[in-house]
């Protein structure tokens, strides 16, 4: 039997159409395949999800493919009565608005329309599985039966995996994790799955030219009960998040579908065939086998519970290009010469259509599934996606130049023109969609980012279904920039209202996202479908009044990008008495809180200023240079002396010298002295000067830390020498950043003597320093010693009004992380706080 | 209101319809019936005739207008060389001017393949000028939003 299928199209026209009735569901195929080919070349330019490309091609092109040539194939190889052309129409048409709606809904995000074309395609799949089976029993020749077996389970994997699809775009009913690949694996390895390896039987010996191997028959019914129970032990596994039970269905469908594959594997090694369709064939073959394999080999990697959703996204690339875009065009390829063709003529031009640099296509697309597999740097996989565009969308092309003229006129085109009017719209379209890209790019409606906004940067974690914060509150007019990082195993994204998206962040990614300047309230979900049903939304809000809200100080969040801490730790003063220093005022963003930044007055580009240290008697020569745009001055708390010469306000561009002999030890404040002075002092102009007291014991670690309230907002502007007045600070801060030893924890070992100098440079407020499971044996405060250790007293905090200064010592008695804090408790809240990360 | 721009602005979209229509009107409404009921040589004539008529108005007419009133509508719009790249306005004409030498391209194609006898090439040519002339219409309309 060297020719086992006979592929006389089933049935009669029907009335109005031209072309045979399998014509018009192979250009339903193509058609599906040219959307799909084009809606990935465009959907990120568009901003759709890649959902779409992925489902117009696998729900789209590949159903209609498997619903048109299984019922073909049934009829002409078991022999029984074609279904009325009507009735498959009926059923097609009906299939391809159940497509439709599944892509709209989840396109527009209506769940019900989505929903509604889920239910369809269930539907559409249980009639078709029941079809087949009553069409087996009036099968007049019994060996092909086998095929309708792979059939109607391959449709009734399509019913179940279907429904738990129309489960997911509404959410998932909180198992989405889980029902996601199972849903995938239903479909791809059921309903694609067994359908192909159902019809390779058959179809791979006519395209070898070779004959059927005897036992194939006996071979294809023994495997199918082996690929069902691993199809089911997976679908299990994944819902049950079992792991291993997964693993063992990957191995078994892998054993099953491997040994139904390697006879004709081998026969295309011994025969080296020059035709296009078996090496498409075989291709797509050992990708299908491969992905199966990765699959199991990641999961025995990771061997985390929550791995199998991890590993949808890592397989579906490779089964997209390399088995079932392959898969398609190697049948087609083989196929349609003989549906197209009347006669071996025909034939003969049809196939030599399809073949056209098919050399090129086939390593082209086999090229391209490698790109797109293996985890390769960022140019490389859009390069594979762009290659497999070109060689199956050339694909398309070829096959519509001799479908569309038969379906159309019912006949191939006479003359050896045929394609020519299909290239040429195919190329005009090209060049529109290339040009209105170019065009549309970069609307120009959306906001340009004003330099003059505030920026203001946050942290956005997506984890398992959720986005965190799920409100993200700034002052309106501030210009976000949201850090978003994927801490789940799944991939997600962020996409906002106001077009603002991020990639596809697979787990451990992050981008750094610019969300515009916020004036209104903004809504961000995750695209991935189903995701935001499931509960993946933000909100970005301009936040309303309330004392920290107006300028949307978070001490909770994080720092921004770039951010680096203040080192706390104060190291000795230098060797020699005469200390000459340079500051030099200026005017400069810095980070005031986390994520918050704002222009802030400093002397030496940083608040607090730099840090003196010296002994009693030393002398300090300091030139003050002033590179601001306002009159500044300073006021060294350290010395003493007629303040009117060396206090006074410079002018921009002025200096002055400021010399003074520190006569007393202590934890001195220095700040700016030009009025008001509790705006200078708010906007960051202070600093330390400690005069060690003398033979003061050497300790294992010494900090420093400059307590001061934090006013956001322009410096000196209104609504801020509002709040300054009114002493309503938005937080409260150490060293110049709210919380900044959160995120950068202090560091000593147990046992060690730590001394903390501390000095409050208010504006105004008081500071309760505490170490909390800590206590202090030693205080100097303001000059005295309060507490020497040996006594047997110790102090819980050390107080300190504003101006005022001192240090106090502990010992860490055991390993771990200590919070340190301003006991006010609201300044704790609002920022006064950090750690100590005590290490043994 | 209707002033010498409303003018300018006639003569240009006259001369689009002029070249866009006469591609339609020549591929739907002339080649199928000449096709049809003409035999092969007074087909080849009339087509080639029907060719050279409109290469003339494409060439003496079409080009000229539209190069002269896209200029002048380009000045009064106060288009720039540096404003072709800004989004917005000036890439939308920048896009529209490149599809259009495409298509003037494909056009020429279209022309020589045509003369020398080579039929595929002379068709795929047409309709991709057809199909990218249509492409320029829909980023004209664009530019006139708004």
């Amino acid at each position: 039997m060297s020719e086992p299928l006979d592929l006389r199209p089933p049935g009669r026209p029907p009335r109005g159409f031209k072309g045979p009735f399998i014509a018009w569901g192979n250009l339903l195929v193509l058609a599906w395949l040219a959307v799909a080919v084009l809606l990935f070349a465009v959907h990120r330019e568009l901003g759709l999800p890649v959902w779409l490309p992925l489902h117009a091609f696998l729900l789209g092109s590949l159903t209609n493919a498997i619903v048109v040539w299984s019922m073909h194939f049934v009829v002409a190889l078991c022999r029984v009565p074609s279904p009325s052309p009507r009735r498959m129409g009926f059923g097609l048409g009906a299939l391809n608005v159940s497509v439709l709606l599944v892509l709209l809904g989840v396109g527009t995000g209506v769940h019900w329309v989505a929903g509604t074309g889920a239910a369809g395609i269930t539907v559409l799949a249980t009639v078709h599985a029941i079809h087949l089976l009553r069409l087996r029993r009036h099968a007049l020749t019994g060996g092909y039966g086998y095929l309708v077996g792979y059939y109607a389970a391959a449709a009734v994997a399509l019913a179940i995996g279907g429904t738990l699809g129309g489960a997911l775009t509404a959410g998932g009913m909180g198992l989405y994790a889980r029902l996601l690949p199972a849903h995938a694996h239903l479909n791809l390895f059921g309903w694609l799955g067994l359908s192909v390896l159902g019809t390779l039987f058959t179809l791979w010996p006519t395209a070898l030219r070779t004959r059927m191997p005897a036992d194939s028959m006996r071979l294809a019914r023994r495997v199918l009960p082996l690929l069902l129970a691993g199809l089911a032990a997976m679908t299990a596994g994944f819902v049950l998040a079992s792991a291993w039970t997964v693993l063992a269905g990957l191995v078994a469908y892998a054993i099953a579908a491997g040994v139904s594959l390697a006879p004709f594997e081998l026969a295309m090694l011994r025969q080296r065939p020059r035709r296009p369709a078996p090496w498409m064939l075989a291709a797509a073959s050992f990708w299908f086998v491969a992905a199966v394999l990765i699959e199991a080999g990641l999961l025995l990697g990771a061997g985390k519970p929550d791995a199998p959703a991890m590993v949808v996204g890592d397989l579906l690339p490779v089964l997209v290009v390399g088995f079932g875009a392959q898969i398609l065009t190697g049948a087609l390829t083989q196929l349609l010469p003989v549906v197209l063709g009347r006669g071996p003529a025909e034939h003969k031009r049809v196939a030599a259509v399809l073949g056209r640099a098919w050399q090129v296509r086939v390593i082209g697309g086999n090229v391209a599934a490698v790109l797109v597999a293996v985890d390769l740097p960022t140019p490389l996989p859009s390069l594979g996606w762009v290659l497999a565009a070109i060689c199956f969308g050339a694909f398309v092309l070829l096959a519509m130049s001799v479908t569309v003229p038969v379906v159309v006129r019912g006949a191939l085109p006479a003359s050896n023109h045929g394609g020519a009017t299909t290239i040429g719209i195919a190329v005009g379209l090209a060049a529109t969609v290339g040009a209105v890209l170019l065009g549309a790019g970069g609307a120009p409606g959306s906001p340009e980012p004003s330099s003059a906004a505030p920026v203001r940067t946050v942290q956005v974690e997506l984890a398992e279904m959720r986005i965190d914060p799920p409100v993200v509150r700034v002052p309106p007019g501030t210009r976000l920039m949201l850090r978003v990082v994927n801490n789940g195993a799944a991939p997600h994204d962020l996409r906002l209202a106001n077009g603002a998206r991020t990639d596809r962040l697979g787990s451990g990614d992050s981008e750094l996202l610019d969300a515009g300047v916020i004036d209104g309230t903004v809504d961000g979900w995750c695209t991935i479908t189903g995701h935001r049903a499931a509960g993946m939304t933000m909100t970005i809000r301009p936040a309303g009044d309330g004392r920290a809200g107006p300028e949307g100080i978070d001490p909770a969040a994080r720092p921004g990008p770039g951010w680096r801490p203040r080192d706390a730790a104060l190291p000795p003063a230098d060797a020699g008495t005469l200390h000459r220093v340079e500051l030099r005022v200026s005017e400069t963003e810095l980070e005031l809180a986390p994520g918050h930044r704002q222009r802030r007055w400093t002397f030496g580009g940083t608040t607090p200023g730099p840090t003196l240290r010296g002994e009693v008697g030393d002398r300090f020569e300091i030139t003050l240079v002033n590179d601001g745009s306002l009159g500044h001055g300073v006021d060294f708390h350290a010395g003493a002396l007629a303040p009117e010469e060396p206090m006074r306000t410079i002018a921009p561009g002025e200096r002055l010298v400021y010399r003074f002999t520190a006569r007393r030890a202590g934890a001195w404040l220095y700040h700016c002295s030009a009025t008001p002075m509790s705006q200078h002092i708010a906007n960051g102009m202070y600093g330390a000067v400690i005069i060690d007291p003398p033979r003061l014991p050497p300790v294992d670690r010494e900090y420093l830390l400059v307590g001061a309230q934090l006013y956001a907002g322009e410096p000196g502007s209104d609504p801020q020498v509002a709040k300054i007045d009114a002493g309503a600070p938005d937080g409260w801060q150490f060293n110049g950043t709210a919380g900044q030893y959160v995120h950068a924890p202090l560091a000593a070992r147990a046992g060690e003597r730590v001394r903390f100098w501390v000095v409050n440079a208010g504006p105004g407020g008081t500071l309760s320093f505490h170490v909390v499971g800590g206590q202090f044996d030693t205080v100097y405060r303001e000059g005295a010693w309060a507490l020497r250790p040996g006594a047997d007293g110790g102090a819980q905090t050390l107080g300190l009004a504003p101006a005022q200064g001192g240090f106090a010592e502990l010992t860490f008695p055991e390993p771990g992380r200590y919070p340190f804090v301003d006991h006010d408790m609201r300044h704790a809240e609002g920022g006064a706080r950090g750690f100590v990360d005590v290490v043994p | 209101m209707i002033d010498v721009w409303t003018l300018v602005r006639f003569v240009h979209i006259v001369g689009a319809a002029l070249w866009v229509g006469g591609q339609l009107t020549i591929s739907l409404a002339v080649l199928p019936p000449v096709r049809t009921l003409l035999g092969p040589d007074r087909r080849v004539s009339v087509l080639r005739s029907v060719g050279r008529r409109f290469a003339v108005i494409t060439m003496a007419v079409f080009l000229p207008s539209q190069l002269a009133t896209g200029l002048l509508l380009a000045w009064h719009n106060g288009v720039t060389w540096q404003s072709l790249t800004e989004a917005g306005y000036g890439r939308l004409l920048l896009a529209k001017l490149a599809l259009f030498a495409l298509v003037m391209v494909a056009a020429s194609v279209h022309g020589i393949a045509q003369g020398r006898g080579r039929a595929w090439l002379a068709r795929a040519a047409a309709t991709a000028a057809l199909t990218g002339s249509l492409g320029v219409l829909l980023l004209a309309t664009g530019l006139t939003a708004g």
